[in-house]
């Protein structure tokens, strides 16, 4: 490099008085450092800046100096109560317009720490009420099962009760096609309560249900049709409406859905 | 008092960063004048530049653990460290991006360039070099105390960037020639 030439073309100046780009002021601090010569002409550029601000120089109102004394003051005093312990104490007013680096970067991590603190707690609560809400439906679904244990209980209760009655009667109905069981019917001829249970039975036809009579006198009385969900809940028994206070037979016939006055193709009888 | 002591700059260096009363007074009754100065050439009103100032001096205060004695020395530290807050302090009032803006636009205006010679002459180095043209008054005017960058000083002036250059140079050499003296 031609150090004469580069001290002539003013680049240096254009440096000392602050006008390059940042990439231009970089390569010219690098070339000051490297050549003696540069630097000595820039000390010297600086000298004859640094006279005409002396050589103008304005004295300020002589109130300033006790007035920057005590914002120095205050300055430091800022740094010695600033404990650690007090951050929180300082962080909520901005006072002065410069705060130390550190400073503000306590205060930054007051603020992040809350954030982050925020964040976790909110992040736990929801996390509680998820599990709240998953606990809330597993006692829901507990009591809905429970509620189904008593119906069931009491069901067999009051079959017990029934079994239990000297007084009952058990009736076998009979297969019309093959003779065997397919049915039974619980009597107690003194109360008049009557129970059917039914046992693999086959689901009726599409468009036909079952439909229970009870012979007497040698006529059919309708005890009405029997459901096709009761069908397939083999073994569960069935309070008989009814109150049948006398009778020769049970039987179950094949009707069209919603039953006939009398019956057209009996399935299954059993004798009283 | 402290005037009748001189310190070096290491000296008064160490004195400022063990935050001595005494550093205080000495940076004080040695450098607020120049440092006023320059900052009452780049901020006109008062009361502003009586804030900048101490702003400055805040500013050497807590920056003097981190002032880097091989880059340059303390007063030209200083002085730029009054000469920018002053810009800055100038540009967040807006006042000197209104001024490059308008002097964009006046570049298409021949006249205009002559009106803000005319300004920066009154306002500019006349009480300290007389001797000084204004076309070289005028390019450290817009540098030093408005912070143009050349680019900037080179649209506003009507003038090649190579020019503005070589002007700066013969400028700062009248200065130290006259200083000289």
């Amino acid at each position: 490099m031609n150090v004469k030439e580069y001290i002539e073309s003013g680049i240096l100046e254009a440096y000392v008085l602050g006008t390059l780009s940042e990439n231009e002021c970089a390569e010219v601090a690098a070339n000051v450092a490297q050549y003696p010569e540069l630097a000595a002409e820039v000390i010297a550029i600086e000298d004859s800046l640094l006279h005409l601000a002396k050589e103008d120089a304005k004295a300020p109102p002589s109130f300033m100096k006790d007035k920057i004394w005590d914002a120095l003051s205050d300055e430091e005093e800022e740094v010695v109560v600033e404990q650690p312990v007090q951050a929180s104490k300082q962080v909520p007013l901005p006072q002065e317009p410069a705060k130390p680096s550190w400073q503000r970067a306590a205060i930054w991590a007051a603020v992040l720490v809350s954030v982050v603190t925020n964040f976790m707690l909110l992040s736990q609560r929801n996390e509680s009420r998820e599990q709240r809400d998953v606990l809330a439906a597993r006692v829901d679904s507990i009591a809905a099962q429970q509620q189904q244990l008593v119906a069931t209980l009491n069901t067999y209760k009051k079959e017990k009760d029934m079994l239990a009655d000297p007084g009952m009667q058990t009736i076998i109905m009979r297969n019309e096609a093959d003779a065997a069981p397919a049915g039974m019917v619980y009597w107690s001829k003194e109360k008049g309560d009557a129970y059917l249970a039914l046992h693999k039975l086959p689901m009726p036809p599409k468009g036909k249900q079952y439909q229970l009579w009870v012979i007497q006198d040698g006529n059919p009385v309708d005890m009405g049709v029997i459901d096709n969900d009761m069908v397939q809940k083999e073994g569960m028994m069935m309070k008989i409406a009814a109150n049948i206070k006398s009778g020769q037979a049970f039987a179950i016939s094949i009707e069209k859905e919603g039953g006939n006055p009398t019956p057209t193709q009996v399935y299954m009888v059993g004798a009283i | 008092m402290a005037a009748s002591i001189t310190y070096t700059e290491q000296e008064l260096i160490s004195l400022l960063k063990q935050k001595s009363k005494q550093g205080f007074d000495y940076l004080y009754e040695n450098y607020s004048a120049a440092l006023f100065s320059i900052i009452s050439r780049i901020i006109s009103d008062e009361q502003t530049a009586q804030d900048v100032l101490q702003e400055v001096f805040v500013k050497v205060w807590k920056g003097i653990d981190k002032y880097d004695s091989a880059k340059g020395r303390l007063y030209t530290w200083m002085l730029n460290l009054a000469r920018n807050t002053s810009i800055d302090k100038l540009r967040s009032k807006g006042e000197i991006m209104k001024g490059k803006i308008q002097n964009d636009e006046a570049t298409v205006y021949d006249n205009s360039n002559l009106k803000t010679e005319q300004e920066i002459n009154t306002i500019g180095l006349r009480d300290t070099v007389a001797g000084l043209e204004p076309q070289y008054q005028v390019i450290v005017e817009l540098a030093y105390f408005k912070g143009f960058t050349l680019d900037e000083i080179s649209k506003t002036i009507d003038v090649p960037l190579g020019t503005v250059k070589t002007r700066m140079r013969k400028a700062i050499t009248m200065l130290r020639t006259h200083y000289k003296n």
